[in-house]
């Protein structure tokens, strides 16, 4: 009898620990993230904790925010993004913060989140997918990644075609131009740093119809006045932060001694929201829209340039 | 007139004392360390996993990230307390400190060059930064050993030139690395214990118990140091075999702690200064003690870094200076009057 018992007892609790490690008793998936990781992703995440801005904006473009717990420090776009808890900065995140979160998903990004901080989370078993968007294309991929991941591919694919549409709509525009002016587009005063070819800055420069003059291998070159004067642009775009006005003046002032710069004697030189310049998410395509107007004013006639939300 | 049996045991009471004082201090430190965080304070959750019920998210925080951290932090302090006193004894400069002989300009470079290749923390950059340190303590060594056996002034010379030499080296460096890779960089220049994981902060222990063990050894010694290489060596101390033994220990923790914590700056400078304004010359009560206060010290320099700040962490090597300083100031002034 008690053998039997006993015997029954054990192939219950068996059963029970069978059901508990098979895979259905987690309901996750396994996917490969685009670092080429393999990472276990919660069928449904529910409390996804953000580790970069862009990642929060995208979450946001798809509707998802009420799965957001958390978001890095400088998530501020749009201004709900603000109120949710905050994880330290996407450069030094806080692992105490992200863990009292319980996430059931974090998301990161291959720029810029440390590689350690990746590490230590799935030590302590917080799955982490990570997104690595080189240009406009691998932002759409992220956010259809992003939807098939937080159950929202319906809007993704919505908010992909319609980016596209955007896009190609400026195409259309500044296909007509018959002159590709030459773009400075300036980060620093000191150092002056600019963006090359292997940047979102570059792809929107040349989508919009110009030309990147820091075009090249290094990401982000240093430039000093001299060489940006034999460079000669026909148009400076500063990047900045939101409404920073003062920067645009300082750097009219900088350049003011030097009428020998095209840019300088037909003042185009111009400031724009920084974020929608190089955060990998939908708000790219409205950064595109403000250089289109920016470059090729003449063509956009009928409507003031759009500001960066 | 005193028993001279009474007389023999005052310094091993004192030393008694002292030490038990310290350590109790560095107890409720590192308890603190435990309770608070930056997810706010947990008292409750630290007894009741102390007790060995543990509560999972609580645990988890309080013992695979406060925990390794604060562990870290005390070993880090104590060796470059200790690291700091030693170097003070031997090159008999106040103004010497744990990374004079060019170990912090040694495994910055390494580390740097490790953080620009994209090397991981563990073992990639600390490895480079320990062998960087290695190095340049090497040259140092093999610099200043064709004088008079270690001379103080050979040693420090050489220290502070290969120093500058690195610190030439790491702004070269800093110039040419990549933008998102600088943020990096620079937090580790700082000190940052952000990184701290058990088995790193165990295997940190492994090495520097050691090491603390032989130092107290020495402490007689390093006292007799003090008087000069020649009274010294007439006392009966075996000053090179010594000098050198004490050198290449020390090094060797502060290099190994530097690869895991970055340049944590100012613990190794003014914890020995500190007790010796309070607690006099004695080398004996110096070791433990400077051990015991400086992994107080940085274990609650690293919990206000990690809770003051709103956004994100500071590094902590910003709090030790900020705190270190004032209270060496204030310390100086009255013991003047």
């Amino acid at each position: 009898m008690t053998r039997k018992k006993a015997v029954a007892r054990t192939l219950l609790l068996a059963c029970c620990v069978l059901l508990l490690a098979s895979p259905w008793g987690h309901a996750a998936k396994q996917l490969t993230d685009q670092t080429g990781r393999q990472v276990r992703v919660p069928d449904s995440p529910q409390r996804v904790v953000s580790l970069a801005p862009s990642l929060t904006e995208c979450v946001f473009a798809l509707e998802r925010e009420d799965r957001l717990a958390g978001v890095s420090a400088n998530s501020d776009h749009p201004p709900a993004a603000s109120e949710l808890p905050k994880v330290g900065t996407y450069v030094s995140p806080d692992l105490e913060r992200i863990v009292s979160l319980e996430p059931d998903l974090c998301l990161a990004t291959r720029d810029g989140n440390p590689v350690s901080l990746v590490r230590r989370l799935e030590e302590l078993g917080v799955p982490v997918f990570a997104l690595d968007s080189r240009d406009l294309e691998g932002v759409f991929d992220s956010l259809r990644l992003l939807g098939r991941i937080l159950e929202a591919e319906q809007k993704a694919g919505e908010l992909v075609r319609d980016l596209k549409q955007r896009i190609e709509r400026v195409q259309q525009w500044v296909a007509r131009a018959e002159h590709r002016p030459r773009v400075f587009y300036q980060i620093g005063t000191s150092p002056i740093v600019s963006a090359g070819s292997d940047t979102f800055i570059h792809e929107l420069i040349r989508r919009a119809g110009g030309t990147n003059l820091a075009a090249g291998p290094k990401q982000y070159p240093r430039y000093s006045r001299e060489e940006v004067l034999v460079l000669n642009p026909e148009i400076i775009i500063v990047s900045s932060m939101t409404g920073n006005r003062e920067l645009t003046h300082k750097v009219r002032g900088m350049w003011s001694e030097f009428p020998g710069i095209e840019a300088v004697r037909s003042k185009r030189i111009h400031a724009v929201n920084a974020d929608c310049l190089n955060r990998a998410s939908p708000r790219l395509v409205r950064g595109l829209e403000i250089l289109a107007h920016l470059l090729h004013p003449g063509l956009f006639q009928q409507a003031p340039p759009p500001e960066c939300p | 007139m005193t028993d001279p049996a009474s007389q023999q045991n005052t310094p091993l009471r004192r030393l008694g004392l002292i030490s038990s004082g310290l350590f109790l201090l560095l107890g409720i430190v590192f308890l603190l360390a435990l309770i608070w965080g930056s997810s706010g304070p947990k008292p409750l959750q630290v007894l009741s996993t102390l007790l060995g019920k543990d509560s999972s998210v609580a645990g988890t925080i309080i013992w695979q990230i406060r925990f390794p951290r604060a562990l870290l932090a005390a070993l880090v302090g104590a060796a470059l307390g200790l690291g700091g006193l030693v170097f003070q004894a031997l090159l008999r400069n106040p103004l010497a400190e744990p990374y004079i002989l060019g170990i912090s300009g040694g495994a910055a470079v390494g580390a740097i060059l490790g953080m620009i290749l994209g090397l991981s923390l563990c073992p990639g950059v600390a490895g480079l930064a320990f062998a960087g340190s290695m190095a340049t303590l090497g040259l140092v060594l093999f610099i200043s050993s064709g004088r008079k056996t270690l001379q103080e002034t050979g040693l420090l010379l050489a220290g502070v030139m290969i120093n500058a030499f690195c610190s030439s080296i790491i702004m070269f460096l800093i110039s040419i690395v990549q933008t998102d890779r600088l943020h990096n960089v620079l937090y580790w220049l700082m000190g940052d214990l952000s990184g701290a994981t058990t088995i790193q902060a165990l295997a940190l222990l492994g090495l520097l118990l050691p090491c603390f063990l032989l130092v107290f050894a020495l402490a007689r010694p390093m006292n007799l140091l003090l008087m000069g290489r020649d009274t010294a060596r007439s006392l009966g101390v075996r000053v090179t075999e010594t000098t050198l033994a004490l050198l290449t220990t020390t090094s060797l923790m502060v290099s190994a702690t530097v690869a895991l914590s970055g340049l944590v700056g100012f613990v190794g400078l003014v914890i020995p200064h500190i007790l010796r304004l309070l607690l006099g010359p004695d080398h004996r009560v110096l070791v433990p003690g400077c051990l015991l206060t400086g992994a107080a010290f940085l274990t609650g320099c690293d919990l206000l870094a990690r809770t003051l700040p709103t956004q994100g962490e500071m590094p902590v090597g910003v709090v030790t200076a900020l705190i270190g300083a004032p209270a060496f100031i204030i310390l100086l002034y009255r013991s003047k009057a």
